[in-house]
Formats: structure tokens, sequence, C-alpha cells
């Protein structure tokens, strides 16, 4: 009765004790299993770690290298793209000023900004009412001779025109109401001063033409007064008319 | 034998759904401790097999072994001596050997048995 017993009690605790190796058995083996599963068996047993790393090492500087290249070609790319535009902008930049001076000449013209620059001055006065004269409309200024003189400084090249300091432009009206002139609305009695920005000479020259301008206002009685090489300055047109 | 399959089952089971992560180095004492615990089975088989089983020698051979595979190594690794090949050595020929007399007991009782029956 004792001696089965006993051996039963020892078979129970060698199955405990084989248990036992066999769950360590089991956890080492599956552990590893896992492990080398998880890192892709680059652990395999390799204790010369070292050749390991020079290893991944060199993959990287591989891959370093091969990034280097896709971005110097990427670069170069890049570059030239780069070159393009700036030849086309060195050529844009040609038009551009073109483009700009001529956007400038364009605002003077039409009187956008205010214009300085060398020009002439013309006064033109009434002239002395005589004793004989029968007809006063003989001797004052009209309308018209403004219109000639401002027509023939545009002709010879006047950028920008002023009656009185206002600045004529390509609406502008000009209006005889009696003894005074309209300008764009704006009344003015005589005398008149017509300013002209341009060459001085060619303007002085045109208006000074034989049988010319000057010729015909001194005919009317006129009394012309011409300053040349002025600095003249004239102030942007505000309003629209 | 069912108390030991289940440790077994219980052990894979344990060792898979562990989530602790080690680092790579020590992975090799890892390896180095399931070649020394295979040697040790299959050493207690082939012991079981001549009939000189002890089961004293086998679990604390087992334990120990996997203690001292893994502790050469460390050791290798620290001391820059590849230590680990001799317990690779040594664990891989006994493998083989034990292995190779446990094949060759069963053979012979197969072969007992079959002019046995023969005989019979």
């Amino acid at each position: 009765m004792k001696k089965p017993n006993s051996r039963k009690r020892e078979n129970v605790s060698k199955s405990i004790v084989f248990s036992l190796v066999f769950l360590v058995l089991g956890f080492i083996l599956s552990y590893s299993y896992s492990l080398s599963q998880s890192d892709d068996g680059s652990d395999n047993f390799t204790a010369n770690s070292q050749f390991e790393q020079e290893e991944s090492f060199r993959e990287e500087l591989i891959e370093q290298q091969e990034r280097n290249k896709t971005l110097r070609e990427e670069m170069q790319s890049k570059q030239a793209v780069l070159q393009e535009f700036e030849s086309e902008f060195s050529s844009g930049q040609e038009d551009y000023s073109d483009i700009a001076s001529e956007a400038e000449k364009l605002r003077r013209y039409v009187g956008l900004m205010p214009v300085e620059g060398e020009g002439l001055k013309i006064i033109l006065e009434d002239g002395e009412y005589g004793t004989q004269a029968v007809n006063p409309n003989d001797y004052i200024v009209h309308e018209s001779h403004v219109f000639q003189v401002i027509h023939e400084m545009y002709i010879a090249g006047a950028e920008a025109v002023a009656v009185n300091g206002q600045r004529i432009h390509s609406n502008s009206t000009i209006v005889c109401t009696g003894p005074v002139i309209e300008v764009d609305g704006v009344k003015y009695p005589a005398p008149f001063t017509i300013e002209a920005i341009g060459k001085p000479d060619v303007l002085a020259a045109s208006i000074e033409l034989p049988g010319g301008v000057l010729d015909q206002l001194v005919n009317d009685n006129i009394v012309v007064t011409m300053d040349e090489g002025l600095e003249i300055t004239m102030p942007a047109l505000l309003s629209e008319s | 034998m069912w108390l030991s399959i289940l440790g077994l089952i219980l052990g894979v089971s344990l060792g898979l759904l562990t989530d602790i992560r080690i680092p790579p180095e020590y992975a090799n004492y890892l390896s180095i401790a399931v070649l020394a615990a295979l040697d040790t089975l299959f050493g207690g088989i082939r012991a079981h097999l001549q009939q000189v089983y002890d089961d004293r020698v086998f679990v604390s051979g087992f334990f120990f072994n996997i203690l001292l595979a893994a502790g050469l190594a460390f050791l290798g690794v620290h001391l820059g001596v590849d230590l680990y090949l001799a317990a690779i050595f040594a664990f891989g020929v006994r493998l083989f050997q034990n292995i190779a007399v446990i094949r060759r007991i069963l053979l012979s009782k197969w072969t007992d048995k079959k002019s046995i029956r023969e005989s019979v």
C-alpha cells in the first residue's frame, strides 16, 4: 500500500518537473522564433555585430549616395529651368523697360502724371487798343489764336501743354465766351500763358516759322512774348472730363 | 505526461504572446540557450533509452546548460573572443551524437522486435 503511493507521488513530482522543463523549452523556442520573425532573421546568430553594423552603414551610405545622385539630377534640371527663366527674364526686362518708358511717355501725353521739363512759354496779350481802330475784336486774343498756338506746339512735338497752368488733354474744350476763354469750364481772361514741354528750340522754331503762327498772331495785333528754355512744371490732370 | 504537454503548450503560447522586445545582441544568448535546451532534451531521451536516466541530472543539466551557454556567449561578447563558437560546437556535436545514439537504439529495438515476431 505504501509503495505504490510513494511511487505515485514520485510520478507526480516527476511530471511536474517535466512540465516545468517543457514550459521553459517551449518558451525559449517560441520566443526566439518570434524574435527572429520580427527582426526578419537579420540576427540569426552573428555575434560579430561589428560586421552587421558595417553592413548596415554601408547600405545606408549607398542609399544616401543614391539619394544624393537623384537630388543632384533634380538640381541640375531645376538649374536648367532657372537658366531658361533668367534668359527669358533678361529679354523680358528689356521689353519691360521699353514698355515702361512708352507707358511713361503715353502718360505724359494723356496727362496722368505731373510733368516737369524744359519747354517754351508763350504769353498772348491783347493788343493796344488804338483810337483809329474800328473793331475792338481785331485787338483781342480769340480762342482761335490759342488753338493755333496749341496745335503748333503739339505738331512740333510738345509732350504736354497747359493754358494758364491748366493742363490740356485730348478731350479739352476751349471755348470763347466774350472777353474770356473757357478752358475745360474754367474761365480765364487775357493774357493767356501757354506752356509747352518739349524741345525748346524746336518749339520756338516752329512758332517762328515765316508765315507761321507768330506772323499771323502779330498780324492780328496780338502782343506775343516768348520765353525759351524755361524749366516748366505741370500738375497732373486730376479731374476727368 | 499530459502535464508536460500542457507545460509545452503553455510555454509556446507564452513565448509567442510575449511582447517584450529584447535588444538584438541578447537574441544571440537566446539562440545558444535553445541549442543547449535541445541538446539536454535529446540527452535525456538517450539516457532514458539506455536506462541510465536520472531525474536530477536531466533537470539540473537542462537549466545549467542553458545558463552556461548563455553566460559563455555573454562573456565572449564582452571579452571580444567568440566563445559562443565553443558552445555551439560542443552542443552541436553532442546533439548529433545523441541523435545518432537514439537512432541506433531505436533501430536495434525495431530489428529485435521484427526478428522476435518472425521467430514466433
